[in-house]
């Protein structure tokens, strides 16, 4: 019997792949926004200067309306992986389920709770009291996201499970090793600094806006120099942080960084050049219109002058024998699941290890089943099987890119609107106000860019080495898959129309208390997209 | 006595601080570098703030 139908696969991809980059256009102003509101509330306590009590409270207002709409967004996807993905949930559920469990009560009971208390604690709860508050808000959001990356990074570089041939499941081995995952930690930096990244320049682009239409000055200067401090040290972090990401993709996910780098044959340090743009082909295996800086690549990846970076065609060369082996694991495998025999449990456990790319092999495999191959088409399928290996590495290669790119912008900007608020020169710089206020999707888009290198790059895996993608979905039909698809793609849409409904009117508004301005002039019918009042 | 018992609860912050360093310096050194970088970035740019209140001739129509 076939039972993968990779029409059903591609769709639960696909719904996966828009629900979680929709959740994530709220996540890092979550985890960005709580923490300056906390550096914010620092200054208030400080100083008891009543314009930081009011910077806290207005940006905690558009803080709570991406927290409302971003908290909905995300229950969806922790029922998806029971619903499309009930393959991959029977094999790692163990391995998953913990974090994402620990993530739902820390949400639920830390965040939310604070949250409550943050909103409505100003006037109930001492100065020190709610700063406490906020802080632990801060910490809640950002735990919160800890958990879902640790599952994450368990999925790239499983750390602390074992394949247990009784359950046919991944078995929880050790929880230390789950937290502590080398991959898990940086994930985790880099996913919540580019959180801080996104939030200031989200506070940065509405201050410009007010200082172009001479509003709210004093609110507005002392905001934007807080969020370009905050900016530009989240940037250098969020680029150093990259940096150890690539280390550990080069170590443990070579078809990873090799896709990344648009990298088909092994790399000849220390010449090889870092390709800044090309056209990877993926049907003939090469890059067209190549344009590279030389002997760049081998220290960016490497940290070293002489190691090279396998190639995809190596790659796919190496896991000829691999994928011969797992064939052999899932044959040795099945057998046991009959017999118990110790003598199949040995042949497995021998094997065990290339499991995956056993896997890997029966979609080549006649009637999907690997232990069907007749000796004289083993070859056959194992060379069939080869190029599926790798994962799309234009669309790999392009986000990389895109996402880099964008952290130079951004470091471009924050440094240069730093210096020009320390020099107090910003309402000169009319330019670069625009250049801010245009510039605030542009962290999130980095974001996703991000998500897409990650998980595109991860392909054919959902566990890396471990469970190819295609044998993790549900059994659906086609028409579940597309009715369930068209009503995310509704329902999602809604909650971003609404977001930005609420952001720009709230944001338009201004800030309802501002005691350095107290009779500033409303904005009657002002628009964040109306830009002819501001034209000097 | 309510100065004492400041000083005993500072005293217990500081041992848990030295005991998470140990222990999360060496299990996971970016988590570590995570709380101290968050906490430096909050500090630098509530400085930042408190340097603007305090630069001369800030007032409501001062020039940003
Ligand atoms: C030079 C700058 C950067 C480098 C070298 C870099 C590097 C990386 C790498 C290698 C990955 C894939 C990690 C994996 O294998 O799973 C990644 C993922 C990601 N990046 Fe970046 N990045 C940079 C800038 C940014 C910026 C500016 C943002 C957003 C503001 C960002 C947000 C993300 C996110 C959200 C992910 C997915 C989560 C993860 O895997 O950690 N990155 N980045």
């Amino acid at each position: 019997m076939e039972f993968i139908n990779p029409d059903v696969v591609d769709l639960s991809r696909f719904q996966f792949a828009l629900t979680a980059l929709y959740h994530f256009m709220f996540v890092p102003l979550t985890l960005g926004l709580t923490f300056m509101l906390a550096a914010m509330e620092t200054v208030y306590v400080v100083t008891g200067r009543q314009i930081y009590r009011d910077m806290a409270q207005f940006w905690g207002k558009l803080f709570g309306i991406n927290f409302a709409i971003g908290v909905a967004t995300g229950i969806t996807m922790e029922f998806e992986f029971g619903t499309n993905w009930s393959m991959y949930s029977h094999f790692f559920g163990d391995m998953f389920g913990t974090p994402l469990a620990i993530e739902g009560l820390m949400a639920f009971f830390m965040e939310s709770t604070f949250v409550g208390l943050m909103f409505f604690g100003w006037d109930r709860l001492s100065k020190q009291a709610h700063l406490a508050i906020t802080y632990l808000v801060a910490l809640g959001s950002n735990l919160s996201a800890l958990w879902i990356l640790i599952a994450n990074a368990g999925m790239n570089m499983p750390e602390g499970a074992h394949f247990d041939p009784e359950t046919m499941r991944m078995q929880f081995e050790s929880f230390v090793d789950l937290v502590f995952n080398p991959d898990a930690q940086a994930k985790f930096v880099h996913t919540s600094v580019a959180g801080y990244v996104s939030a200031a320049m989200f506070v940065m682009g509405i201050s410009a806006f007010y200082l172009l239409r001479g509003q709210h000055r004093q609110f507005a200067a002392r905001s934007f120099r807080m969020a370009a401090l905050f900016g530009i040290i989240s940037t250098v972090a969020v680029i150093t942080l990259g940096d150890v990401l690539g280390r550990l993709d080069y170590e443990k996910q070579p078809t990873k960084i090799a896709a990344i780098e648009g990298l088909w044959h092994t790399s000849n340090p220390p010449f090889e050049p870092w390709i800044v743009a090309a056209l990877p082909d993926d049907a003939r295996q090469e890059n067209h219109y190549e344009i590279g800086v030389p002997l760049v690549l081998t220290p960016l990846i490497t940290h070293t002058f002489n190691q090279p970076i396998t190639g995809m065609h190596e790659l796919e060369d190496e896991a000829g024998p691999r994928i011969r082996s797992g064939i052999d694991a899932v044959a040795a495998l099945r057998r046991y699941g009959v017999t118990h025999s110790s003598m199949d449990l040995a042949q497995f456990t021998a094997h065990e290890q290339d499991m995956g790319y056993g896997l890997l092999a029966t979609r080549h495999a006649p009637g999907q089943d690997v232990t069907a191959i007749p000796a004289d088409q083993i070859d056959d399928v194992v060379r069939a099987t080869q190029p599926d290996i790798l994962p799309n590495v234009f669309v790999t290669f392009w986000s990389f890119r895109l996402m880099v790119f964008l952290s130079l912008w951004f470091f471009a900007l924050f440094a240069i609107s730093a210096y020009l608020s320390l020099k107090r020169r910003l309402e000169r710089s009319r330019l670069l106000l625009k250049l801010c206020m245009w510039s605030i999707p542009l962290p999130i888009l980095a974001t996703e860019f991000g998500w897409i290198t990650a998980e595109a790059g991860r392909q054919p895996w959902t566990v890396f080495g471990w469970l190819p993608t295609f044998l993790s979905a549900s059994s659906h039909g086609v028409s579940y898959m597309v009715f369930s698809l068209i009503g995310f793609v509704l329902l999602y849409s809604v909650f971003i129309a609404a977001e930005l409904y609420l952001m720009f009117k709230f944001a338009r508004l201004g800030p309802e208390h501002d005691s350095m301005e107290p009779h500033a002039p409303a904005a009657p019918g002002a628009s964040a997209f109306d830009m002819r009042p501001m034209a000097s | 006595m309510t100065k004492l018992l400041r000083l005993a609860g500072l005293a217990v912050v500081l041992v848990v601080s030295l005991l998470f360093a140990v222990f999360v310096g060496d299990q996971g050194p970016w988590y570590f570098a995570w709380v101290i970088g968050t906490v430096m970035i909050i500090l630098i740019s509530g400085a930042g703030a408190i340097m603007l209140d305090a630069q001369s001739g800030v007032s409501a129509d001062g020039e940003i």
